[in-house]
């Protein structure tokens, strides 16, 4: 069952943190977060430099709202973790994810730095990435090595393209038993899986923005909720593919309306024909050509996704508000100090 | 560490002798010579006195030579073919961890009574029923021996009972395992040219061209190939092309600028360049380098076979 | 696959609370009726469907078909203890999540067995991999006991909460069931399924559909699925059936190879420049195996159906 994450994720920024043009800008981009990298867009040489200036960026990148997030270097846990686990930090991102015992270790640090820092206990979240076959082969390992894993997934991408030996964008989902290996780790583990469904990409694109609807789009009819990307153009996209439609909260509404029907029927569910339901009426089922298909079933299991549904629009409605109220705070305080 | 460069494995039955006198000259990086399974006892012995010819024969184009050996008859059918001409056995049937350990111990026997480097002769398990792929970590960790690992997907459809059918691919689960288990062990997973076993006749070229290019693009290191016609287009579909070599070497120098620059990101042709797709573009590059050492290798042994060939027994290139 | 495999394609789903599903079910023709205690029987009739189930094992075998009760696992006891009966033919366990959640429902089975006068291990267990955790625990859950002949993913998609991807296929579903496939291969087990996309959801879907599913199904290694509807039942079985034109095909296959190596040449044929293995002829031998099962099967059906005077209304 889709469950509605902690934190929203629906769309996020990947940025090196060593470039201050983008860093500044981040906070007006409208991301549920910003992901500050240490890793593979920091050069090795200015490693030191990155992470000494994650501390003061936390709050520059999260005064519009968004939650700050440190991806950090595999190989550089430890330093890293002391440079990142400040107060404000949501998450660290644990890059190239393979033994169950890495995570225990960060889970150790980030405990001790979060008692050291005056962080609320537990409040770091652990997004562990998987980009090796061996960190595939220890998915489940991994995913329950920690309460603070609340974000699982990957088993694609460049390193895991480079680590099994293949070309990325080649049209043909490449992947399937990885990313199934993660995601039934995942959910096995009862956490929330951070998938996509597979869509044919072949140009490596970062900055189209109608793809990153579409993507969205098909992970929201899906169920998943956790979105990101490296190109400003498609956060936009993002957040809005990641919104119920009105269709789509009126049809829950009419699931919910059925399914009490059923109750003292002694029956379990019933089918409907949705042509022949009055599409006047409010609320109303999707029209029959809607990707939930003409015949639908009423049972508990579509009343708990359109449970589901209903909160995740008023996550997002009360999330897209405390965004908007951040952005008018740092616009009137930057009008007040401007001169006359 | 250098780079195994074994992309076309070509299987000639033992049996067939017109076959094995013929898979030197076919381009082949290695060359099975298969016992198959049920060949009659007679046959069999017959077959073993010639094992050690047919398998020097085999390779002096320049293939490393494998023996597909009965699951039965292991120490048999090893003896029978070791010598300096062997590089391994392929081993059917594996199901479980101690067939792998039970051969590595009659490999090291035989090593040691022939005078054969001791642990220099692989094994190659042939993965041909759901168990197999179930065990696959524990069987490929078996032996330091294993280097490689197939499926063989005719026999894995017979022991499923299922019909092989070009429209519904079962084992996409099989060989994600395969590809995923392997690399994680640092051991190649190898494919079969001829998937499903749902190719008849001849295939065309650009076909098993486009096949061997997906099986790649899985994470396989190479093909098994049923018939000699797969080679040149197996060899050709595992080796980086030319525009992949010049794509990549762009990506390097665009790299090392934006590094000089003092970034580790750089767009590129639509596509954001770092330090992966830089890792990426030199293994790309060292695996073109040595796909070009082994051809020139196979191309030495080739000429000096050609040069001192009989020419009494006609040759099909 | 060793032996003559027990032929069951079709898995018509009753519950238990309906009695008119119940009594119109062996009319379908289906090869397994299970009834249903915990899927589509409302809390609140749980009771009084317990109470009936005895007494419904044997009418519903009136026309040959086996009979199972579908359990749920968080109230075995009371489940187990008003399914296993004389006539019974086996449990399938919806939600099976741990080996040690098998192992009792095990041990409570053999208890019944021992006290109502049933053959020892008689009861077989299907067992319906719907959680994640059930496919993850998957290899130790179907080893936990010798009853278990089958597993399925039951209603894995809604129970995981898969839905459509824009390709139509169901998320996830194509990945689990190929490794139920090869997970119940591995443990000497027989997956039970069938390939569905969308929109048919959760066993829900019209008699062509119904076929095509099988049809897939059965190519990718499923040998029976569970359905609902009396009109799936048909389909089912027509679609788990190997086809006339592959059993003629495979009959060509074996006659080849047989009087080729009659004829001496070795264990080499060559068809079409390929050589024909002892695998294909194998798998040829599978499929005319399998053929001859079914029709067995259909055989014993129709005798039953001869043999027990339909019930007058």
């Amino acid at each position: 069952m889709a469950s509605t994450p902690r934190r929203l994720k629906r769309s996020g920024l990947t940025m090196p943190v060593v470039t201050p043009r983008f860093i500044n800008n981040a906070w007006h981009r409208g991301c549920d977060y910003i992901n500050m990298d240490l890793e593979d867009s920091v050069p090795p040489r200015l490693k030191d430099v990155a992470r000494n200036l994650i501390r003061e960026s936390i709050s520059v990148v999260n005064k519009g709202g968004a939650d700050a997030v440190c991806r950090i270097n595999h190989d550089l846990m430890e330093a890293d973790l002391n440079a990142v686990v400040w107060p404000g930090l949501m998450m660290v991102n644990y890059p190239k994810a393979e033994y169950a015992h890495e995570i225990q270790r960060m889970d150790g640090i980030i405990t001790r730095l979060e008692a050291e820092r005056g962080i609320r206990p537990g409040t770091v979240e652990i997004g562990a990435n998987i980009e090796t076959a061996v960190g595939v082969a220890n998915a489940y390992e991994i995913v329950t090595a920690s309460s603070r894993v609340m974000d699982f997934g990957g088993a694609s991408g460049y390193d895991m393209s480079r680590d099994l030996g293949v070309e990325m964008f080649v049209g043909f989902d490449q992947f399937v038993y990885g990313k199934g290996e993660v995601e039934l780790a995942a959910r096995a583990a009862g956490r929330e899986p951070h998938a996509v469904p597979f869509t044919p990409n072949i140009t490596g694109s970062v900055s189209d923005p109608d793809r990153a609807f579409a993507e969205a789009d098909a992970a929201r009819k899906c169920g998943f909720r956790i979105g990101g990307g490296l190109h400003p153009a498609v956060v936009e996209p993002q957040i809005r593919g990641f919104a119920a439609t009105d269709d789509e909260i009126s049809d829950a509404m009419w699931v919910l309306q059925e399914y009490r029907k059923l109750d003292r029927t002694g029956e379990t569910w019933v089918q409907v024909d949705v042509a022949s339901v009055d599409r006047e009426g409010s609320p109303r089922p999707m029209a029959a050509d809607s990707y939930l298909g003409r015949h639908r079933v009423i049972d508990r299991y579509e009343a708990a996704r359109a449970e589901e549904l209903l909160q995740w629009r008023s996550r997002c409605q009360e999330r897209d508000q405390e965004k908007a109220e951040a952005v008018a705070r740092v616009n009137a305080a930057e009008a007040a100090e401007s001169p006359g | 560490m250098s780079i195994l460069v074994r992309r076309s494995n070509l299987v000639v039955p033992a049996v067939q002798s017109r076959m094995v006198v013929r898979s030197w000259t076919r381009h082949a990086d290695a060359v099975t010579v298969d016992l198959q399974d049920g060949t009659p006892a007679a046959e069999l012995a017959r077959v073993r006195e010639t094992l050690r010819q047919s398998v020097a024969l085999a390779g002096k184009g320049g293939a490393q030579v494998f023996v597909r050996v009965n699951a039965d008859f292991v120490y048999a059918d090893s003896n029978a073919a070791i010598g300096p001409a062997l590089t391994g056995i392929v081993l059917p049937g594996v199901e479980a961890a101690d067939q792998v350990a039970e051969a590595d111990a009659i490999l090291a026997d035989l090593e040691k009574i022939h005078g054969v480097t001791r642990g220099s002769l692989e094994i190659t398990p042939s993965i041909e029923t759901a168990a197999g792929i179930w065990h696959i970590r524990e069987i490929i960790t078996a032996s330091p021996r294993v280097r490689q690992v197939g499926i063989d997907e005719a026999a894995l459809a017979a022991s499923l009972g299922i019909t092989q059918s070009s429209e519904h691919d079962a084992f996409v689960f099989a060989r994600g395992r395969l590809c995923i288990e392997a690399t994680a062990a640092g051991v190649q997973p190898i494919a079969v040219a001829d998937p499903m076993g749902v190719q008849t006749g001849q295939i065309s070229h650009e076909t098993m061209t486009q096949i061997a290019t997906d099986s790649r693009n899985l994470g396989f290191k190479g093909m098994v190939c049923g018939h000699p016609s797969w080679i040149d287009p197996v060899n050709e579909a595992y080796t980086p092309t030319e525009s992949l070599v010049d794509y990549y070497t762009q990506v390097r120098e665009v790299f090392a600028q934006a590094l000089a620059a003092g970034t580790a990101a750089a767009p590129f042709a639509g596509r954001m360049i770092d330090v992966p797709v830089d890792e990426w573009a030199k293994d790309v590059l060292a695996m073109s380098a040595a796909c070009a050492a082994r051809d020139a290798e196979k191309q030495a042994a080739l000429a000096a076979a050609e040069a001192s060939f009989d020419s009494s027994i006609p040759v099909i290139g | 696959m060793t032996g003559s495999p027990k032929v069951r394609r079709s898995w018509l789903l009753c519950p238990v609370s309906h009695s008119e599903r119940v009594s119109d079910a062996p009319a379908a023709g289906g090869d397994v009726i299970v009834l249903d205690l915990a899927e589509f029987v409302a809390e609140a009739g749980k009771p009084a469907a317990r109470e009936s189930l005895s007494e419904l094992l044997v009418p519903a075998k009136s026309t040959g078909a086996e009979v199972f009760v579908q359990i749920d696992p968080e109230l075995m006891l009371a489940d187990l203890s008003a399914s296993v009966w004389p006539g019974l033919d086996g449990i399938v366990v919806s939600r099976a999540e741990t080996p040690e959640q098998v192992a009792a429902i095990d041990a409570i089975i053999s208890d019944l067995e021992s006290r109502r006068g049933m053959l020892p291990g008689s009861v077989e267990l299907v067992l319906c991999l719907e959680t994640a955790l059930g496919n993850h625990n998957g290899y130790e859950v179907a080893t936990a006991s010798s009853r278990t002949w089958g597993l399925s993913l039951g209603r894995a998609d809604l129970v995981m909460d898969l839905r459509p991807e824009p390709s139509g296929e169901i998320h996830l579903m194509q990945y689990l069931m190929q490794r139920l496939v090869t997970l119940a291969s591995a443990t000497g087990t027989v997956p039970l399924g069938a390939w569905w996309r969308f929109p048919d959801r959760g066993l829900l879907a019209t008699p062509a559909n119904t076929l095509a599913a099988a049809q897939r199904g059965r190519a990718i290694g499923f040998h029976g699925s569970f359905c609902v509807q009396p009109d799936q039942v048909p389909p089912l079985n027509a679609g788990f059936t190997p086809p006339e034109s592959d059993v003629a095909a495979a009959h060509g296959l074996c006659e080849a190879y047989a009087s080729a190596t009659a004829s001496g040449t070795g264990a080499v044929v060559l068809v079409d420049d390929r050589v024909l293995t002892p695998d294909i002829v194998r798998q040829a031998a599978n499929t005319i195996a399998l053929a001859e099962a079914c029709s067995t099967r259909d055989r014993s059906k129709a005798a039953a159906v001869e043999g027990i005077p339909m019930p007058v209304p």
